[in-house]
């Protein structure tokens, strides 16, 4: 998988003592302070935008993606293997909302989002059996059998008797005024995304995201180092299955209705994979840059012209372009170049260096 | 459900079985030379069923005869393919990169066809899509009679070529031994992008098949690469015998559920069959066994 | 006196026919650098992959500080305090340096509680950091260590496994590819280590490397022990330079071992037929200044050398000296940095495997290149793939079923069932359908049977006699120059001897070569 990894600022070990980049520190809180600005926006922005509800529910749309993508990026994108089911996920969070309302007579309001954390918890529990079928193959097996996985699920939905049939559950719809209605969903979703994140930010420090990524670089050596590669994988499986199964939830109950093709729909797991792809996989902000990025084109593309296949055209040719020409994404092509901007500066800065070992710096 | 109910599946499941495994077919072939899986090889289908359309519809030409157009445009969509997309993988990630590039073109190309047709569901049309032919006392529809001799006859014509054509014995050799089929001075490359092109190809014949057998639109594509993808895992990745006899093995098996119990459950039986198969024995049924997963 | 840290005790490993190891034996004693050598194919990597759980062994026993460790998982012996490094040094490349150390802290750990702890403790990274100091690469910690050069690379491997710990290394070819400074540099590092208490067990082909090091040395051949003994002991033993120089390549080739030099036992040394060639005949091949390698670093370190027309030039060396990467280089299949390669005065250098082939020139791989599926007569039919007139193919195809009657008699066995010397001599078969001028030899006896090898070596000396040229690259170097025109003695990189295969046959200085020790510098013949 042509992803780059460790090379994100906001998420680098700890400065090395003695460490040859003069601006680590500055560089961390230069960050620190640019993640605080985006939250700022992110939480003000609704108040600026509040008369253009089609932004609004764009922005809704954008912020569950993030979730999705990062959430799918944990195990994806740090492991290396491609999961192309998640969808899966996001239908059952679907699903499970949907039921919960219609069988508990859950009152519309806020008393159905308390209820997303049960749709993350019950997409993590589908994914156990799932993971440990699947990841018993070889990489590329392994795709095709997440691809598998996910129209069986379909199929389920469509014909299982509780799920309601093609038909569909509707859920109880919200009496918000038309005003609060998105901005409400709005800050959910950020909150989610919040808590993604930071799960990604904690997993990609943690000793988990060390084996993780061990094990996409040299599977076997990891292993004869000691690495658990199956309780790893599964785990990371699982916890990427739980935000995925909030936000298809908090989608859900956003459009107030789940049908099974829309629920299941495959376009979703493609958009993971090129949304991880085209912002950088296996960073932190890779994710969200590409989500935020595609899934914003793709909403104002259906509200401005019906859906009509020209979107689709984009995507696809949009994707085939990232993949060939960018293929570690835009976040890790943009900090390589700043990097060996910074680089450059630093050399023209400093005198020129002793004599390096024997063996030369670079190979 | 009755015996000659049972009896009836089977057949069905046969001879549709045929024609899937001439698209399987081309599925493992391209496995097999490239270390590509096409996804889109279900868009292609439906592509090829498009194709047959216009021919039919706009040209009034016969569906059969329609092909003589269809099949060389589709190979000659396999070549630029291979030419300008699949031979620039790199030689490492190339499997991995490859599904999601493939995948792209699927949702390229149904976006094509959602734009030039819309989402309704069109059918091809002919005396034999409609006409049936009483054989004891089934009903086999025409269509599936053809269908499958013309799969048959392209199989067949397909092992005459890699077996007793110089192109087939260099494609099998590339695909043996690929540095001595290099020093024998074999093309590898040019013998690859043939080899798609043919891949690319059959879908032309699956799709006027399948187009005069079920209704259709550019949506159909993710049922079609599914079922291929349990086909052709169920019989091993590159095993273009094994897609052959799980063609037919998995569509007998989906008919008798089909009429067992309901039509919806059929297409469960791919999976679960593929995930059955999968958790004893990764590599396929006909899969060579592979080294530690890396 | 020493406790024995690593017993192996009668281990076999078998591949399908192949025997890879047979009733191996070896001890390491605890605190020792213990050093593993032997020819190519001698079962070194193999017995590495068995002690260390890689491979499952047919028979014998493993013993870790006489704990019997047989057929354990890699994890386990890793988690034992047995660690080892690969031939082809593997790292995590899209890691920093720094993380590709801590990744080996994480041993026996629930998955849970490793979530919620930082990737590496304050005190595991001080210690990383101190031993990556030790190698020296600490400046390079937050590199991803993809970046590092070859050599750095086998620092890191070295250094991450000593953060775990172990009580014994296994290192592979630790001085494969490395530069001399390095080396230096490597085998203070092992010392330093072993005095500090760690034992080691090294396989190594760089003669002076092992003898320098090792307190003792233990040869493999052909998957048994050989001897066991101080650097001095075995350099000095006659079976061992046997070992590695081969034998005479005929049945009748007796068992006593020759004497220092490359001459053979038997009194009779007998000259090629071929004859010395014409000094006023061009060269068919010359090759100047060939500098070559795959990307870690340079193989081949200025190559020059001419293989005259006619005759039979056979290609000699030590292990990790560049033989085939030279070939390579000449079928096209590498591209050499600088240098050029010309046939007949035409330029071979930039052209494809396929064009060279055309040029008259055809070359059998040292693995093996037969489609295993097709037929025999198949087979050797695709060697003439390029040609169109069939009435041509036929008459070849003829000519050479007289030369290698397996070809008549096996004709529509599948080829992948025949034995490894038959499958040589359908090699050869095909690739004279192309007529060819040249023909190149990579390792034509390779893992054959003496029996085998004889008639390998007839065909080859058959095949000249048709007048065709040939190039060959032989381990066994006795069986090789003994039936050559000409002889290169190529060593890290570059051409120590040429001469007559007869003079490099006697030379004195082979032995040394072979086994370490200084070299004068390179004598042309």
């Amino acid at each position: 998988m042509s992803a780059s990894a460790g090379t994100d600022s906001s998420s680098a070990a700890p400065a090395v003592p003695g460490s040859s980049a003069p601006g680590t520190g500055r560089i961390r809180l230069a960050t620190s302070l640019f993640v605080l600005v985006v939250l700022v926006v992110a939480v003000l922005f609704p108040l600026a935008e509040n008369s253009r509800q089609g932004t609004m529910s764009i922005a809704v749309f954008a912020v569950i993606f993030m979730v999705a993508v990062s959430a799918w990026n944990i195990f994806s994108g740090y492991s290396g293997y491609l999961a192309l089911g998640h969808a899966v996920f996001f239908g059952v969070g679907a699903y499970t909302v949907a039921l919960m309302a219609q069988d508990w007579h859950v009152p519309a309001g806020w008393a159905i989002m308390a209820l997303l954390p049960v749709c993350g918890v019950v997409a993590g529990l589908v994914a156990i059996p799932v993971g440990l079928v699947a990841l018993r193959t070889r990489r590329h097996t392994f795709v095709v059998v997440t691809i598998a996985v996910f129209f069986i699920f379909q199929t389920l939905a469509t014909n299982l008797a509780f799920t309601g049939g093609t038909g569909g559950i509707q859920l109880p719809f919200v009496s918000w005024t038309f005003s609060v209605y998105n901005e409400r969903f709005y800050y959910v979703a950020l909150v989610i995304l919040v808590a993604t994140v930071a799960l990604s930010w904690a997993v990609r420090r943690s000793r988990f995201g060390l084996q993780l990524m061990a094990i996409r670089d040299d599977e076997d050596r990891a292993r004869g180092m000691g690495v658990r590669t199956g309780r790893v994988k599964l785990a990371a499986f699982v916890v990427s299955a739980i935000p995925v199964g909030m936000v298809g939830g908090l989608w859900a109950y956003f459009l107030g209705s789940v049908y099974p093709q829309s629920a299941f729909d495959p376009l979703f797991d493609i958009a993971l994979a090129l949304m991880g792809f085209f912002g950088g996989i296996g960073t932190i902000a890779g994710p969200l840059v590409g989500a935020l990025v595609l899934e914003s084109l793709q909403q104002y593309f259906t509200q401005t012209f019906s859906a009509n296949g020209l979107y689709l055209i984009i995507y696809g040719g949009l994707f085939l372009v990232v993949i060939l020409l960018m293929p570690r994404g835009i976040v890790p092509s943009v900090s390589h170049r700043l990097r060996s901007w910074r680089a450059q500066r630093v050399d023209r800065a400093s005198k020129p260096a002793a004599g390096s070992d024997a063996a030369g710096v670079t190979g | 459900m009755s015996f000659d109910g049972l009896i009836e599946a089977i057949i069905d499941g046969v001879l549709t079985g045929g024609v899937y495994a001439l698209m399987a077919a081309g599925l493992s072939l391209i496995f097999g030379v490239m270390d590509i899986i096409n996804i889109a090889q279900g868009a292609m289908v439906v592509l090829g069923a498009y194709l047959s359309y216009v021919l039919s519809v706009h040209l009034g030409l016969d569906l059969f005869v329609g092909l003589l157009i269809t099949v060389p445009a589709m190979f000659a969509l396999g070549v630029l393919l291979e030419w300008g997309f699949m031979r620039r993988l790199r030689e490492g990630d190339r499997t991995s990169m490859s599904i999601l590039v493939t995948y792209a073109f699927a949702i390229v190309i149904e976006g094509v066809l959602t734009l030039i047709f819309g989402s309704d569901y069109e059918e091809l049309n002919a005396s034999y899509t409609t006409n049936s032919v009483h054989v004891l006392n089934f009903y086999l529809p025409e269509i599936y009679l053809l269908g499958f001799a013309m799969a048959a006859v392209l199989l067949g014509g397909l092992y005459l070529l890699f077996f007793r054509t110089k192109f087939g014995r260099g494609l099998r050799a590339s695909l043996q031994n690929r540095t001595a089929a290099d020093l024998i001075g074999i093309n590898v490359n040019r013998t690859r992008m043939l080899a798609v092109g043919i891949g690319v190809a059959v879908t032309a014949c699956g799709g006027m098949v399948y187009g005069a057998t079920v209704a259709f639109n550019p949506d159909s594509g993710y049922d079609l690469i599914s079922r291929l993808l349990a086909i052709v895992i169920l019989g091993g990745m590159g095993s273009i015998g094994g897609a052959m006899a799980s063609a037919v093995l998995l569509l007998v098996l989906a008919d008798v559920v089909a009429v067992a119990w309901a039509p919806v459950w059929s297409i469960l039986v791919f999976f679960a069959a593929i995930l059955l198969v999968l958790s004893v024995r990764p590599e396929g049924l006909f899969g060579a066994r592979a080294g530690r997963a890396q | 006196m020493s406790v024995s840290l690593i017993d192996v005790e009668g281990v076999s490993k078998a591949y399908g026919g192949v025997q890879a190891l047979q009733l191996c034996n070896l001890s390491v004693p605890e605190g020792s650098i213990s050093g593993l050598i032997g020819p190519n194919g001698s079962g070194k990597t193999t017995l590495f992959n068995v002690i260390t759980g890689y491979e499952r062994a047919s028979a014998g026993e493993v013993r870790f500080a006489g704990r019997a460790i047989t057929n354990s998982t890699p994890d386990r012996v890793f988690n034992l305090g047995i660690g080892r490094t690969f031939q082809l040094t593997r790292i995590f490349a899209r890691l920093t340096v720094l993380e590709n150390m801590l990744v080996a802290t994480q041993r026996s750990e629930g998955w849970l509680r490793s979530v919620l702890r930082l990737a590496g403790s304050a005190s595991e990274r001080g210690r990383a950091l101190e031993l990556l100091e030790f190698v020296g690469i600490a400046r390079l910690a937050s590199e991803p260590a993809g970046n590092l050069s070859y050599g750095q690379r086998k620092l890191l491997e070295l250094a991450s496994l000593l953060v775990a710990d172990p009580a014994v290394l296994l290192l592979d070819e630790p001085a494969g590819g490395v530069n001399p400074t390095l080396i230096n540099q490597l085998s203070a590092r092992i010392r330093e280590l072993n005095e500090a208490g760690k034992t080691f067990l090294v396989v190594e082909h760089n003669m002076e490397f092992v003898m320098a090091l090792c307190h003792q040395v233990t040869v493999l051949s052909q998957g048994r022990t050989l001897i066991s003994g101080t650097p001095d002991v075995v350099r000095a033993d006659p079976g061992v330079l046997d070992a590695y120089l081969g034998d005479e390549g005929t049945e009748d080739s007796d068992d006593t071992p020759a004497p220092a030099s490359l001459a053979a036992a038997s009194p009779r040394v007998e000259t090629p037929s071929a004859g010395p060639p014409s000094a006023a005949q061009p060269p068919v091949l010359t090759i100047k200044g060939v500098v070559a390698g795959y990307g870690g670093g340079d193989i081949l370190r200025d190559v020059s050398f001419d293989v005259p027309e006619g005759g039979i030039t056979c290609i000699v060396g030590p292990n990790g000296a560049g033989k085939s990467t030279l070939l390579a280089t000449v079928t096209g299949l590498l591209r050499p940095r600088l240098g050029e390669i010309r046939f007949r005065g035409a330029p071979l250098t930039g052209l494809s495997p396929g064009q060279i082939v055309g040029q008259g020139i055809s070359m059998v791989p040292q693995a093996h290149s037969l489609f295993p599926q097709m037929t025999v007569e198949e087979n050797v039919e695709m060697g003439a793939f390029t040609i169109r007139d069939r009435a041509l193919v036929a008459k070849r195809l003829a000519s050479v079923q007289e030369l290698f009657p397996i070809v008549k008699e096996r004709a529509k066995e599948k080829a992948g069932s025949l034995s490894g010397g038959q499958q040589r001599l359908v090699e050869f078969a095909r690739c004279l359908m192309l007529d060819p001028e040249l023909i190149i030899l990579d390792e034509p006896s390779m893992g054959l049977d003496p029996q085998t090898r004889g008639t390998v070596f007839e065909t080859v000396t058959l095949m000249n006699e048709q007048g065709r040229t040939i190039l060959l690259v032989e381990q066994n170097a006795r069986a090789g120059l003994r039936l050559s025109t000409r002889g290169v003695v190529l060593e890290n990189g570059t051409v120590r001897l040429t001469g007559s295969g007869h003079e490099v046959l006697e030379h004195p200085e082979i032995a040394a070569l072979y086994l370490g020790g200084s070299v004068s510098a390179p004598s042309a013949g």
